[in-house]
């Protein structure tokens, strides 16, 4: 009988060149994905929404005394009495860190999914990379990109991580070149023990920048579906378990899950980032919107989708 | 009973020490896990920390798994269930008397058993064996064989509707160990029920110088036996015996030749009683056909009563004097006798009118009885005959008259004597009155019958008074004088009526009474005979009596085995193997042979021979029974859950949830697939309806009248109001009611259930195909009838023949054989049948009825009404018929007459209903009007 689960396919160490030139093959597909998944989100992109630094057009607003007489619009205030003063939007660059947790865990898909993990996270990580480059920020990845404003920024992280794919990727990154005033999406399923993610956590928090944690959940993981006698495998360790009735232990399972979660959730929260959790049942897209909501600011939509316990 | 259980190779059985060493293996070996991948593992093993996996088989599944493997060991050491002991003991030669009478038969397989168990036992032993049945020929011999032998002896032996001769039997088995060196063991396999030979038996015994004395008998049989039959006037009357430990009630049925119930009852022995007698009130017509009487439920001889002509209906003579008047037969003498004889008598009627021919024809045909009703002087060579009839058991039945008043001093053939001349009463010159008959007295062989208050007698022959008068009067006036008088005979009797047959001297011919009283005397005729039927009564005596069929031990008929020997004077009186119960004779005339004697009783055997002991045992009631296979379904069955838990275990089995996968709902629905198989298949039932079945008895419960569905909308509303307002129309008017009016697809439905097709013409409507054509034509030619309306009538009359309709209608009638037609003829019974009518109009009135062509004319002018024979297979009319008759739900006409003549409507609905009387009562109705000349021609 076939499994639940499924190792989804990745390179290992000795197949280095040919999983990387599969991946090669495969990320202009990712990309494409990507590009169309965020496509869907442009449409409510708007930018600062306050006039500012910027290029394009905001508001025409009356001149006030001690202004400085270069930012008069003359075309305007010729058609009436007023002397108007034209506004632009502001459009400050941020800077934005993209991490993608690459590690074995990831290489795995359940048959209730879509996709595995990892080519969600590597979905999800390159069409926020992909949104923020088109809405001007600067997109970095720690270890393999600095922080570059380019409307390509999708195609570079691509680029990068195409390289990097072959190579195991189960440490956390480097996060030396962080600064602070900038955000950092981590992807990753955070399956390490929860002491270790706190920790990288508290890590970034000393880095300063705001952390948006993205767990990938496969749905084989989240609702166990596991019945009867059964052998649990772990990829990364190699650590079998069996259990009896397998389906004993769901209630149990769950529940630690949770409050793995929960611990997570409060961390970032605390940190004032935030934590989504993209389900590869579910759509990406779904994930992109709540991420787009968190990261400009949105707050009703937050507050609606950050619910605890909530798992969109 | 169940018995001990043996082991046939018990050797096996040293496997279940293995039981140990695989439940070790099972609780090492646990089901393989499914193996699947899971990251978060870590998380898992938190909850291992808390959990105990279970890595061994649950102890339930272990239990399961040894039980199964118990299970096969066990069926493969073979246990039996019953294993037979020791029956007999001794070293000598085993003798072996086995009963195969009568009541041998419902436990046979048990004897069979018993003796064979004996038979192995003594071949085991290296003993000889010699077996005799006690219903065996008097040829038979015993001798003293090895085991084989005597089991194949053993099984030629059956059981026979005989009566077993145990001492004829030891007889011969101790004549066969006469050489033998030891002495013998006897094995006495008896039916526990007492023969004559009880005595001799136990002399026999006790002399016989036996090693042992072995006893296998059923106690407390149970047996009910028929012992005799008697067909007495009250109802016809079976004599029952019982075993004490048997049931105290019995249910008898009454069969005739073929085997069909013919009455039924039940009786109850009184309590301690070993008799009973079971009546049956069995009209007398029928009495004659039983031929077998049974007692349910008991698959012995003894139960089954096998009935002959001495049970049978009598034959009577009728002798007159006169040659009665054809023409006047209330005033024959034998009128009444043979009326009131006929329904329980055969009656044998002179043929020459020559009594010194018809006497010996007569009486060569065996009657029971000779009637002979005023017969003065008999001729000699009847007379002769007469009397050796009379010694053998016939009764003569005479009745007086003016001839034997005159002759009544010298005639032999009188019970009493008689007085010359006769005696008047209330005549013209007498002052006495007609007498009543008195009451019948209670020794008489009337008792019993109700004397008859209306019947008189004016005149009597009588007896001179002597001592023997008294005796022999039967019935007697009111002033004492014989009426009937009777003496035996020889074997028979003669009876004297003291009035004539017929109804002048007195009206007792004609009162039930006599009926009765003549009913009475064939009874008594009947039982003068005991033993043989009148009809062998003279061949039996020369000549054997081939077997006819013979009882098999079962109760039943079968054709007679080889061993059978006709029945003749040397025969044994009781059955037995030569001679076993059975009908002997031809098909024509027969004797019963029954197992039982007429008031033989049913006691219990018990051999108690002087100094010799006897060991009783009870028969070997079971077979040795093989276990082995019912613990291999059970490990089976085992095997089947061991599997269904392993798949529970594994979690491909839910219970309560809806099944996620589709494997296990298979597996269940495979499951109850096969059970359904293992257990429904006896359900199933021999179902022999058809779709469309109840159609059919719809459409035959009632009369319809069914209308063509053209595919016209319109005209088919029309025409279903129609035929539906005409059947309202009949409904009231006439006695045939026809149900709701059918609509027919003359493609598809049967047209054979209905008398009248109306078939309206729509040009608009589908032409009916070829095949629908030919339907319509097997139709008329089988007798229906279709009423072809053009409706055309104002367009264009079906003579013009050019509308529409008409075309269609010839188009149609193009693929039938239309026969010749013409206008219906003024003297047509179509317009006589129910209403007179002169013609036929619809909405229309103009066009002509069409009908089948009459023959030729013969131009009777007085004839009302043409012959002809049928009625016509095709009608044929312009009037639009069915709109006339068209009614809405209220009763208001849905459409218009033509001419407005509201008379017309009225007239439409009369030529319906001649039509319909005309379909169902044919020409009939042109003989009724015949009637006048009939009854005229009648009246001479």
């Amino acid at each position: 009988m076939a499994t639940i689960g499924q190792r989804s396919e990745r390179a290992s160490q000795a197949h280095t060149l040919q999983r990387a030139r599969h991946r090669a093959s495969l990320v202009p597909d990712l990309l494409v994905d990507a590009r169309r998944i965020a496509n869907t989100v442009m449409a409510g992109w708007h930018g600062r929404r306050r006039r500012g630094i910027g290029e394009t057009f905001w508001q025409y607003r009356p001149y006030q005394a001690g202004e400085t007489l270069a930012r008069i619009d003359w075309r305007r205030s010729a058609r009436d009495d007023q002397t108007y003063v034209r506004d632009l939007e502001w459009e400050a660059a941020h800077t934005v860190w993209i991490w993608v947790d690459l590690s074995p865990s990831m290489l795995f898909q359940s048959r209730g999914a879509r996709t595995s993990k990892e080519e969600r996270a590597l979905i999800v990580a390159i069409a926020m990379a992909d949104l923020l480059s088109h809405a001007g920020e600067r997109v970095g990845y720690p270890g393999l990109l600095r922080p570059r404003a380019s409307r390509n920024g999708a195609e570079r992280l691509a680029t990068a991580l195409m390289g990097d794919l072959g190579h195991p990727n189960d440490d956390w990154p480097p996060l030396t070149m962080v600064r602070r005033f900038s955000e950092m999406l981590i992807v990753s399923d955070f399956l390490r023990p929860v002491e270790e993610c706190e920790a990288f956590l508290n890590d970034v928090a000393q880095h300063g920048p705001r952390p948006h944690l993205v767990e990938v959940a496969d749905p084989a993981e989240e609702d166990f579906p596991y019945k009867g006698r059964t052998e649990f495998l772990d990829p990364e360790t190699g650590e079998r378990i069996t259990s009896g009735r397998a389906q004993d232990w769901q209630s149990d399972y769950t529940e630690l899950r949770a409050a793995r979660r929960d611990a997570l959730r409060q961390r970032a929260h605390a940190l004032g980032g935030s934590f989504t959790v993209s389900r590869t049942d579910r759509l990406a897209s779904e994930t992109l919107v709540r991420l787009h909501g968190l990261m400009t600011g949105n707050p009703e939509e937050v507050a609606a989708t950050d619910a605890p316990g909530d798992s969109p | 009973m169940i018995g001990a259980i043996g082991f046939t190779f018990p050797a096996v059985l040293a496997a279940l020490a293995l039981l140990p060493l695989i439940w070790w293996l099972l609780r090492l070996i646990p089901p393989r896990p499914q193996t699947e991948l899971f990251p978060p593992l870590r998380i898992l093993a938190r909850l291992v920390k808390k959990e105990e996996t279970p890595a061994k088989s649950p102890w339930w599944l272990t239990a399961l798994r040894l039980g199964l493997t118990a299970l096969v060991i066990l069926a493969l050491a073979r246990p039996i269930l019953n294993p037979q002991s020791e029956l007999a003991s001794g070293d000598g030669p085993l003798l072996i008397l086995i009963d195969n009478d009568w009541s041998a038969a419902p436990d046979w397989d048990d004897r069979v058993r018993t003796a064979q168990a004996l038979i192995a036992q003594a071949g085991d032993q290296g003993r000889p064996v010699a077996l005799a049945p006690t219903v065996a020929g008097p040829a038979a011999t015993v001798q003293l064989t090895d085991a084989g032998a005597a089991a194949d002896m053993l099984g030629a032996i059956e059981p026979i509707a005989g009566r077993a001769d145990r001492d004829a039997t030891l007889a011969r088995l101790l004549a066969a160990t006469e050489t033998a060196d030891a002495p013998p063991v006897l094995a006495m396999i008896d039916t526990g029920l007492a023969e004559p030979d009880g005595e001799a038996l136990n002399d026999r015994l006790a002399g016989a110088g036996l090693d042992g004395l072995l006893r296998f008998s059923a106690t407390d049989r149970d047996l009910v036996a028929i012992t005799a039959a008697d067909n007495r006037t009250d109802g016809f009357a079976l004599s029952l015996a019982r075993t004490p430990a048997a049931a105290e009630t019995a249910s008898v049925a009454l069969y005739d030749s073929r085997e069909r119930l013919l009455g039924r009852g039940e009786t109850t022995f009184e309590a301690g009683a070993a008799e009973t007698i079971i009546t049956f009130d069995i009209p007398f017509e029928l009495r004659n056909d039983i031929a077998t009487a049974r007692i349910d439920g008991a698959p012995h001889a003894g139960a089954a009563f096998l009935l002959d002509e001495n049970n049978r209906r009598r034959r009577v003579a009728l002798l007159t004097g006169l040659a009665g008047d054809e023409a006047q037969p209330l005033l024959s003498p034998l009128f009444y006798i043979s009326r009131a004889l006929a329904p329980f008598a055969d009656l044998i009627e002179p043929r020459t009118g020559d009594l010194s021919v018809d006497v010996p024809e007569m009486i060569d045909q065996g009657p029971a009885m000779i009637v002979m009703a005023d017969i003065g002087v008999l001729p000699a060579a009847a007379a002769d005959r007469i009397d050796e009839w009379l010694a053998a058991g016939g009764t003569l039945v005479r009745f007086a008259g003016p001839r034997l008043a005159a002759s009544a001093q010298d005639d032999p053939y009188l019970p009493v004597t008689l007085r010359a001349g006769e005696r008047a009463l209330g005549g013209a010159l007498s002052w006495s009155e007609p007498q009543a008959v008195a009451a019948f007295a209670a020794e008489s062989p009337f008792a019993g019958l109700e004397a008859p208050r209306d019947v008189t007698v004016t005149r009597q022959i009588l007896a001179q008074p002597d001592a023997d008068l008294a005796d022999r009067t039967w019935a007697s006036l009111a002033d004492g004088t014989p009426l009937v008088t009777g003496v035996r005979r020889g074997e028979g009797a003669i009876v004297l009526f003291h009035v004539t047959a017929e109804a002048t001297w007195s009206n007792l011919p004609i009162s039930g009474t006599f009926v009765d009283m003549l009913r009475r005397i064939t009874d008594f005729a009947r039982n003068t005979e005991p033993g043989q039927a009148p009809v062998t009564a003279a061949a039996e005596s020369t000549a054997a009596l081939p077997p006819l069929r013979i009882l098999r031990a079962d109760g039943t008929l079968a054709i007679p085995p080889a061993h059978v020997r006709p029945l003749d004077a040397e025969a044994d009186a009781r059955p037995g193997f030569e001679n076993p119960a059975g009908l002997y004779g031809t098909p024509e005339g027969f004797v019963a042979r029954n197992v039982l004697a007429r008031d033989e009783t049913l006691t219990a055997f018990a051999p108690a021979p002087p100094g010799l002991d006897v060991a009783e045992q009870s028969l070997v009631a079971e077979d040795e029974a093989d276990l082995s296979g019912w613990l291999f379904l059970a490990a089976f069955v085992l095997l089947i859950a061991d599997t269904l838990a392993v798949l529970w275990i594994n979690g491909r089995l839910s219970f309560g949830t809806a099944p996620r996968r589709r494997a296990p709902a298979s597996a269940a629905i495979a499951l109850a697939a096969g059970l359904v198989v293992i257990f429904g298949a006896g359900t199933s039932r021999a179902d022999d309806t058809r779709p469309g079945d109840d159609l059919i008895l719809d459409a035959l419960e009632t009369t319809r009248i069914a209308y063509v569905l053209t595919g016209d909308r319109t005209v088919d509303e029309t025409t279903r109001a129609g035929i539906d307002g005409l059947t309202r129309f009949l409904a009231s008017r006439t006695a045939f009611e026809p149900g709701a009016p059918v609509g027919l697809d003359i493609e598809a439905d049967e047209l054979a259930f209905y008398p009248l097709i109306y078939f309206p013409m729509s040009a608009q409507g589908d032409m009916p195909s070829e095949t629908a054509v030919a339907r319509l034509d097997a139709y008329m030619q089988n007798g229906g009838t279709i009423l072809f309306d053009t409706r055309d009538q104002l367009t264009g009359s079906f003579t013009d023949g050019a509308t529409p309709e008409t075309e269609r209608l010839r188009d149609i009638l193009g693929g039938l054989n239309v026969p010749p037609l013409e206008p219906v003829p003024p003297d047509h019974v179509l317009t006589k049948a129910f209403y007179i009518l002169d013609n036929f109009p619809g909405r229309y009135a103009g066009s002509p009825l069409w009908v089948e062509a009459s023959a030729l004319d013969d131009g009777r002018a007085d004839r009302p009404v043409r012959t002809g024979d049928g009625v016509t297979p095709i009608m044929i009319t312009g009037n639009d018929l069915a709109a006339a008759w068209a009614l809405d739900d209220a009763g208001r006409p849905l459409h218009a007459i033509a001419t407005g003549d509201p008379l017309q409507r009225i007239y439409a609905f009369r030529s319906g209903v001649n039509i319909m009387m005309y379909m169902l009562t044919g020409n009939y109705k042109a003989d009724q009007v015949h009637i006048p000349a009939l009854l005229e021609r009648l009246g001479q």
